[in-house]
């Protein structure tokens, strides 16, 4: 109740104050701008994440599976790794990903230019060696010029890395309705989506989906009321989660919480892809993680909450 | 010597200049390190981090007494600490300090609880959002089994109101235990779940649900909230800060130190400085003192160069009045010689004359004149019986016939008294030449005139003609065809006399063999006329080759050793030369004289 009564206000205040071009005080951030980066360095990241000779039998560039095109990731439950055996964990959407406190759903690496040295060089993913890549990139008459324009030093793991991070750094979703809605346009929603933004508050989600990528800045344990995985079955080694980074006991099954930034169209959900649909994830969450059942009007109003989620991608009509 | 001694002295100079200027470089970097720029900005960092720090704490306590439901916060400091202590090790690292234990003791500490805070704080941020979640909806939770119970008709009114009391009660241990969270109220809560499980069995199946939602939640505070405040508690009790401070006090021990060696170093600077300014000073009066020396030096070198000037004026002038004696002297000496190479040749000539003059004499002594004086004698002694004394006397008949070989012979004494006046009419004739070729020297012109060399070679031999006679000398001429030359005569016939008569005299010793002499004249290469005088008399020591031409050297006893000085000087005035050749002693000798042949055409 304690936490009901102040957001009421604040949405009958947002509600008076109509279009009001004050950015909203919420849990919930909007969206930073796209930060100042050197263009040509992005523009080496936009090929590179499209070049299959980053993986050994140059059949997967980092967009086969974060297809930016769609939803920045794929939908399959588990991507298909360059062996065409699938991976271990779902495969996360790559759009606003540099919002991410940690990459990766177990957080192993803390800065988007490891993430791709992990995925490179993981022999279930891309399974490829920084030399192998490197010499295929500096063979490569037109990269090595490009490189050598903007880094001294031209091809490199590291500059391939930067420039790979440089470009995932441009891939934000901007002017989702709720990101419009934040920054002061409360008209942009529809009375139940706002019902839906307070049910979402209201019954806990914003314990941890909150702050400017909605999630994605903190662990959690995936099961607090219920275990999730042992119900689902199968359990493998990825389902240990942060465990297999710190070999923490607490840390079994504890995940990076996702983003839900455009979650109603990156489906299927969590790290197993086991929630094929949107419903589906909303009812794990309530049961498995908040311990409660909501209604099927606030569940309704919640999911119609999360469409607004979604943003626009520049290079998307 | 100087040079060299300068180059290096030059050298020495600059290796000095260069040495002091790098002392003072030296000195001037090492006095004004970096190291304080650098230990600012680390203590900047320093301060920075630990603000972020606090922030992050800050945070956490916010987090903790749920006014923010926002975890970004939590994450920013943490980056940025992390992002500000990247920037801080960059530039510590760059001074060596991987070096000092301590300081990788201070470093790792604080990296390691820098881990150790961001693992408990990740911890926390996951335990922190379920507890507050449940804490949140727990009311709510409450609610919703209140709202039924209230609904519940049909059940004991006294047992619904304990089994709302309870209920209440175990929401209101909840949110205690939240608050202060100890034992005692664990228990409460403990009593609290068990009754209201044992409710719950009382109540009908609708409330199932509900209740064991509220009994999961509060049992998740239960677990939660002292795990909660154990990491709170944790994370307190991480010495990010103390670590912070050790390098900040290590920092500050660096930065005494670096300062110490920085005032030890300008200290070292003001010496040298000093030092400097007195080499200065020292090197300023040194350079006036040799200035007042250069100055004295040139004062006195001026006077010395006046002096001197004036000597040289002096001895100048000196030089000038004995030059003028010498050249008087010279003069006179010159006179005195060409007086004498004239006395000598007008000798010469004199002695033909003289001769001339005893032949004359002696034919007038001896003359038959005496004899036309008897003749008339007799005549005179018969004026009157003249024809008679004629025809008949003895004596008388004679007389014609005499007369008439008088007459012969008188005109033959007159013929050669004739010739010897001649003769010594141009005896004379040359002596009134010599004397004028010694007036020409005095005005030291030649004269050329057109001339025949062979006439000019019979004349010479004419003039000694009496002293060849008398020594029988046998004169050959091998006389080539020349032309009419330009000529210096008095020059030319001063050298052949004097040649002609040196030859003659060195063949006077001459016994036993025929006295003959050779003169030769042909042209050389076109250009030359040349005129050679040979006699095979005693010829030229090989010793003596070199002196024959000089003035005073002479072999005869009563020679002065003049005539070859002055023929070779007139060869030379002639543009000519004068040489003598001989074998040796007693196989005679050659004289050559060689001038530049001018001919009358030529020169007309």
């Amino acid at each position: 109740m304690n936490l009901f009564r102040p957001a009421m206000t604040l949405l009958l205040c947002g509600l008076c104050a109509g279009a009001s071009a004050d950015p909203l005080d919420e849990p919930l951030k909007p969206l930073p701008a796209v930060p100042q980066q050197d263009a040509r360095r992005v523009e080496l990241g936009r090929r590179l994440f499209h070049e299959p000779r980053l993986s050994i039998n140059n059949t997967l560039s980092c967009a086969s599976c974060h297809q930016l095109d769609k939803n920045g990731a794929d939908s399959r439950s588990l991507s298909l790794g360059f062996d065409g055996k699938p991976v271990a964990v779902n495969t996360p959407t790559v759009f606003n990903a540099s919002l991410n406190f940690r990459q990766f759903w177990d957080g192993r690496v803390e800065t988007l230019e490891e993430q791709s040295n992990v995925v490179i060089t993981s022999p279930h993913e891309m399974g490829s060696d920084w030399s192998t890549v490197v010499e295929r990139i500096a063979n490569d008459a037109d990269y090595r010029r490009d490189f050598a324009a903007t880094y001294p030093d031209g091809v490199t793991k590291t500059n391939i890395q930067q420039a790979l991070a440089s470009f995932e750094r441009t891939l934000l979703t901007p002017d989702s309705r709720f990101d419009q809605y934040l920054l002061g346009n409360t008209d942009i929603l529809t009375l139940d989506e706002k019902y839906g933004y307070q049910r979402f508050k209201e019954y806990g989600c914003i314990a941890c989906h909150q702050g400017v990528n909605i999630g994605g800045n903190m662990f959690q344990k995936f099961g607090v009321f219920g275990d999730y995985i042992a119900d689902r079955g199968n359990p493998t080694v990825a389902d240990q989660g942060r465990f297999n980074v710190t070999g923490d006991e607490v840390d079994r099954a504890v995940f990076k919480v996702p983003s839900l930034r455009n979650v109603a169209i990156t489906a299927p959900y969590f790290h197993d892809g086991s929630a094929p649909t949107l419903e589906r994830a909303v009812d794990v969450m309530f049961q498995y993680q908040l311990g409660r059942m909501p209604s099927e009007e606030d569940k309704r109003l919640i999911m119609l909450f999360l469409t607004t989620l979604t943003g626009q991608r520049e290079d998307k009509p | 010597m100087i040079n060299i001694s300068r180059r290096r002295s030059l050298l020495l100079l600059t290796l000095v200049a260069l040495a002091l200027a790098s002392i003072l470089l030296f000195l001037y970097f090492k006095s004004s390190s970096d190291q304080t720029m650098t230990y600012t900005e680390s203590r900047d960092l320093i301060r920075q981090i630990k603000q972020q720090n606090s922030l992050w704490e800050n945070e956490i306590l916010k987090a903790r007494v749920a006014l923010t439901h926002n975890y970004d916060p939590l994450v920013s400091p943490m980056n940025e600490m992390n992002r500000l202590w990247a920037r801080f090790d960059a530039i510590e690292s760059g001074h060596g300090r991987s070096d000092s234990a301590q300081w990788n003791e201070a470093h790792e500490g604080f990296l390691q609880a820098m881990q150790e805070k961001t693992r408990l704080v990740e911890q926390f941020k996951s335990h922190n959002a379920l507890l507050r979640n449940s804490l949140a909806f727990l009311p709510t939770a409450e609610d919703d089994i209140q709202e039924q119970l209230a609904n519940l008709a049909d059940l004991d009114k006294l047992q619904l109101q304990n089994i709302t009391t309870d209920t209440y009660d175990l929401l209101l241990s909840a949110l205690e235990f939240a608050q202060v969270t100890s034992d005692d109220r664990a228990a409460d809560i403990e009593v609290g779940l068990n009754k209201l499980k044992i409710n719950a069995q009382r109540l009908p199946p609708a409330f199932e649900a509900p209740i064991k939602i509220m009994s999961n939640h509060i049992s998740l505070i239960a677990r939660e909230q002292p795990l909660v405040n154990q990491l709170l508690e944790s994370i307190e009790n991480i010495p990010v800060a103390e670590r912070l401070d050790t390098l900040t006090t290590m920092l500050d021990r660096d930065q005494q130190r670096v300062d110490q060696v920085d005032r030890q170093y300008h200290f070292y600077l003001l010496l040298f400085s000093v030092l400097l300014m007195l080499s200065l000073v020292w090197l300023a009066i040194r350079l006036i003192g040799s200035f007042a020396e250069i100055n004295r030096v040139n004062t006195a070198l001026q006077t010395a160069n006046d002096a001197l000037e004036q000597r040289v004026e002096e001895r100048t002038r000196e030089l000038k009045n004995a030059q003028s004696e010498l050249l008087d002297a010279a003069r006179q000496a010159g006179m005195a010689e060409i007086a004498t190479n004239v006395l000598h040749n007008v000798g010469n000539v004199l002695n033909s004359v003289n001769i001339s003059s005893d032949l004359i004499a002696r034919k007038l002594r001896s003359s038959k004149t005496q004899g036309l004086g008897k003749a008339m004698q007799l005549i005179n002694e018969h004026p009157h019986d003249l024809g008679a004394f004629l025809s008949e006397d003895a004596k008388g008949k004679l007389l014609p016939g005499y007369l008439n070989q008088l007459v012969g012979a008188i005109a033959q004494e007159q013929q050669e008294m004739i010739d010897e006046l001649n003769q010594m009419n141009k005896s004379v004739d040359h002596i009134k030449d010599i004397v004028a070729t010694q007036q020409s020297y005095a005005g030291a012109n030649s004269m050329t005139e057109p001339l025949f060399i062979n006439e000019l070679l019979e004349d010479a031999l004419r003039m000694n003609a009496g002293a060849l006679t008398r020594h029988h000398v046998t004169v050959v001429k091998e006389y080539a065809e020349v032309p009419q030359v330009m000529g210096d005569k008095h020059r030319l016939l001063l050298i052949l006399i004097n040649l002609i008569s040196n030859a003659k005299y060195a063949m006077s010793d001459l016994s036993n063999r025929p006295r003959t002499m050779t003169l030769a004249v042909r042209i050389v290469d076109d250009n030359f006329l040349e005129i050679s005088v040979r006699d095979d008399g005693e010829g030229i020591a090989p010793e003596n080759m070199t002196r024959i031409f000089a003035h005073g050297f002479t072999t005869r006893k009563e020679g002065h050793g003049f005539g070859l000085h002055s023929c070779a000087l007139a060869a030379i005035e002639m543009n000519g030369h004068l040489t003598a050749h001989s074998d040796g002693p007693g196989k005679g000798a050659l004289f050559t004289l060689q001038i530049p042949l001018i001919s009358v055409t030529e020169n007309a």
